[in-house]
């Protein structure tokens, strides 16, 4: 059953269709406040978000009659006999939203279509990564179908679902990250080969004068690059990343340093008039590197904690460098950017779904959330006849609702790192008690301080 | 500083401005008020904030000193920072310039009235505070950037040997319409509408010469305890400044922060300091993702109390040589690099004075807000460009990117009534 407050919003929000964006978003807001984890009711608001409105009533509808039958007021709490129909109603809510977005990504002009669009994040025979699946609850033998408010909400109270007392966190085991890595190494393997492609056609668009080519060139190779998002920046990767994919500002010359290489030099190239002839020497440099860097990812090693926190971050760097437009100043193609993150950032959670199974309910938030965003990239890239805009030719609504679900999604996977501890915080050492010297040293620039304004 | 008598002041200026014939009647009936206010028995909190008030409006600090006010002075709840270029033809007009600039900001830093000219002309100051410009412990600080000292006005010879253009340090992202500048004026005060009115007077004063580069304002966190020592916090809800040397230990200040005699420095440079400031636009909401563990390690203090982590006090030593692994604060934590507490370091601390900003959003929809960072140093490359260097490391790059700023050289101040700051590189 809904709480009875998210029954009200929900009821709000597909009867009211035609109430302004900010009235929806806050509502929906309030209703994550009420942090209840049914999928029937998350699956509305899901599709009721993306303005499907007349399917969200459908969805309402469904879920009112279930309510009307069940006379006991609702609580927070999933009472177990009336789970099967939610889970019925659950599959039919998730079916409507896959269904709905799985139209959202035929684009309307599909045959200008780009390679790298949301639609194609996922290969077509691979099943779609964010559709619900069934899974064991990670580490045990419990369906995943119990997953949900039941074992969310014991976990709350410290127990699991054996009755078993658990701290707050209970560490995952480090080795469970070796095969979500190794998967995700062979995505980037593949997104590497990729922009190799791309640079070669980036190429020959720069050998034949043919600007507008080399810019879609640019953009096809930019985005496969940043398909490898969740790749850990230290060592060997960050010195071949910097001349990959590095900006001007980091450099003490600027724009103007010799050590600006790579996608954003070509970018300025290419948009601010430069001869095509002069930026070949920058795209076979940056072949070199590409594949530098594809020997060096065999054996980049990453921490399960970083692993699991570049599942946040990627989309976070997006928000920060691209959708501000402070990392492609010239072709403002932060939403091409976002996409291709959103990519990366599918990529680790679906690598991570079955560690995530089972703890908290930060697998459904986030799935959730993704979904919604992809859903918002997916039309936006289809009202623009089937390529991304930048950032400039967003419409306004189109802005706000794209920075909105990014927001949205990273409020949800700030939840990831800490979900997937692999080892219990230590307390921190206490510091020794001070000296006499030292306590009256203390003292002494406490009253320093106490004399500043 | 020295607090002036709110009353007195209050009496004084209604004498002066009676004598314009503006406003008699509200300051006289001010002064009376306060009066009355002293000697009453009790007073309600309203009564005791509108006489604090008073106080704060009637405290000036003096322009004209040995050091240019706004450096070991009381650091103010406000400020604006505004960068100029010169447009002066030629050094005459500079001179002019910065004579005027150092005018005017003498008086209003000490308080002065909104004198009356002929109804047809447009009024001489924009009247914003009223008839009366309370000093509100206004200070104005003059400082020159590098590209001041090109060819333009014979000014090579004169440059601070350590005053250079800031450099981009790695994850800078520093933006040209927001970096470097000929003159920066550092605007502190107590209001918000004195720091506002003081630049729209400044700027009038050398409309034609001095034209503005970029600015930005700041403002400073409340002093929230719990103990009157406490310092305050910077927009990531760290506590800022708790390490900052002790500015009424003179030794300490000649060591750290003044320009000395000899060393190469030119003699107009003495007893002048490097001004470091640096924009620092803080990603909050990518900081507020962040667990709290992270956060603390990352600083190296607790975010309550302040304290080095696993000690209790804000003004706790952190100790580091007994804890050579980092295991109670990490070896890259942010209070770590900046002063590892050594002999060695000693002498590379810097007084910091900064303020946060809050400037609206971004275009992807997060909040625009930072830190103008603001250091002075005796050196730049041996205090502030090794911190700058070695907090490279740190992990909170990621939550940062410095986009604005530049080095600069604030001199002595003035001498006295007839005297300008910066009147030394032209003698």
């Amino acid at each position: 059953m809904l709480p009875l407050g998210a029954w009200r919003i929900c009821h709000q929000l597909v009867t009211e269709p035609l109430r302004s964006c900010d009235w929806r978003e806050a509502t929906v807001n309030r209703l994550s406040r009420l942090h209840f984890c049914n999928r029937a009711a998350r699956a509305t608001v899901v599709v009721s978000r993306v303005c499907r409105p007349a399917c969200a009533r459908g969805l309402f509808a469904a879920i009112t009659r279930s309510r009307t039958k069940n006379s006991k007021l609702p609580s927070s709490r999933t009472p177990l006999a009336v789970k099967p129909a939610l889970l019925v109603l659950g599959a039919v809510a998730l079916l409507a939203a896959v269904a709905f977005l799985g139209s959202a990504l035929t684009p309307a002009g599909s045959s200008r279509a780009r390679r790298f669009s949301v639609a194609e994040t996922a290969s077509k025979s691979a099943p779609n990564p964010l559709a619900g699946r069934l899974s064991k609850v990670y580490g045990t033998n419990i369906p995943a179908s119990r997953y949900g408010t039941e074992v969310a909400d014991l976990e709350d109270e410290g127990t699991n679902i054996a009755g078993e007392q658990i701290s707050e966190l209970s560490p995952l085991r480090a080795a469970a990250f070796t095969g979500p890595e190794d998967a995700y190494r062979r995505y980037s393997e593949r997104w590497i080969a990729h922009a190799l492609a791309d640079t070669q056609t980036l190429e020959h668009a720069l050998a034949a004068g043919q600007r507008t080519a080399a810019m879609a060139a640019w953009e096809a190779t930019w985005s496969d690059y940043l398909h490898l998002g969740a790749v850990y920046l230290n060592g060997e990767v960050e010195i071949a990343n910097r001349a990959i994919d590095g900006t001007p500002g980091e450099l003490p010359g600027g724009s103007s340093d010799p050590r600006f290489t790579g996608l954003h030099r070509i970018e300025m190239g290419l948009w601010s008039g430069e001869s095509l002839a002069s930026l070949i020497g920058f795209d076979v440099r940056m072949q070199h590197d590409l594949a530098k860097l594809s020997g060096v990812l065999q054996r980049v090693e990453m921490t399960p904690l970083e692993y699991a926190t570049r599942s946040h971050e990627i989309l976070e760097d997006a928000q920060r460098d691209l959708l501000s437009g402070m990392d492609v100043p010239r072709s403002r193609q932060g939403v091409l950017g976002t996409a291709a993150g959103l990519a990366a950032t599918e990529e680790v959670f679906h690598t991570l779904e079955p560690l995530l199974s089972g703890r908290e309910n930060t697998e459904g938030e986030v799935r959730d959330e993704l979904l919604m965003l992809h859903g918002v990239l997916a039309s936006i890239r289809a009202r623009h006849d089937g390529r991304y805009p930048s950032l400039s030719q967003l419409g306004a609504f189109e802005r706000e609702q794209l920075n909105g679900y990014v927001a949205g999604a990273l409020s949800a996977l700030q939840e990831m790192p800490g979900t997937l501890e692999t080892k219990a915080r230590v307390p921190v050492p206490k510091l020794p008690a001070p000296s006499q010297a030292e306590e009256a040293a203390e003292r002494e620039a406490e009253k320093t301080a106490e004399g500043e304004p | 500083m020295s607090p002036l008598d709110r009353r007195q002041f209050l009496t004084r200026s209604a004498t002066l401005i009676g004598a314009s014939g503006i406003g008699v009647g509200a300051l006289a009936g001010a002064a009376a008020e306060a009066q009355s206010r002293a000697s009453a028995p009790a007073q309600s909190a309203a009564q005791q904030a509108r006489e604090t008030l008073a106080d704060e409006l009637a405290t000036r600090v003096p322009f004209d000193a040995a050091h240019q006010a706004g450096i070991l002075t009381h650091r103010q709840a406000q400020a604006s920072f505004v960068a100029l270029d010169s447009i002066a033809p030629d050094r005459s007009t500079l001179v002019t310039a910065l004579r005027n600039l150092s005018m005017r900001a003498r008086s209003l830093t000490q308080g002065d009235t909104v004198g009356a000219e002929e109804v047809d002309d447009p009024p001489p100051d924009s009247g914003i505070l009223g008839p009366l410009n309370a000093p509100d412990q206004l200070t104005v600080t003059i400082a020159f950037g590098a590209s001041l000292f090109d060819a333009r006005y014979g000014l090579q010879a004169m440059r601070p040997k350590g005053l250079e253009r800031m450099p981009n340090f790695p994850h800078d992202n520093l933006e040209a319409s927001r970096t470097h500048g000929d003159v920066l004026l550092s605007v502190c005060a107590g209001q918000r509408d004195t720091a506002t009115h003081t630049v729209r007077e400044l700027m009038r004063s050398v409309a034609g010469h001095l034209t503005p580069r970029w600015r930005i304002e700041g403002f400073q966190s409340a002093r929230r305890g719990p103990t009157p020592a406490s310092n305050t916090r910077n927009l990531f809800a760290f506590r800022d400044g708790t390490a900052n040397p002790d500015v009424n230990d003179p030794r300490l200040m000649d060591e750290l922060i003044w320009v000395q005699p000899g060393g190469g420095e030119p003699a107009w440079a003495v007893d002048g300091t490097y001004q470091v400031v640096r924009t620092i636009r803080m990603h909050v909401e990518f900081w507020d993702r962040v667990g709290m563990f992270e956060q603390q390690n990352m600083i190296g203090r607790y975010r309550v109390s302040g304290a080095p982590l696993g000690g209790t006090n804000e003004f706790e030593d952190p100790r580091y040589t007994l804890d050579p692994q980092g295991k109670r604060i990490p070896l890259l934590a942010h209070i770590r690099l900046a002063n590892p507490r050594t002999q060695q370091t000693a002498n590379q601390r810097i007084l910091r004075r900064g303020y946060n900003y809050d400037r609206g959003i971004d275009e992807a929809g997060n909040l625009d807000q930072g830190l103008v960072f603001v250091a002075f140093n005796q050196d730049i490359q041996r205090q502030f460009a090794t911190i700058q260097r070695r907090l490279g490391a740190e992990e909170m790059v990621d939550y940062i990117t410095p986009v604005g700023g530049g080095y600069f050289f604030a001199p002595r101040g003035a001498g006295g009534p007839g005297d300008w700051v910066g009147s030394g590189l032209f003698v």
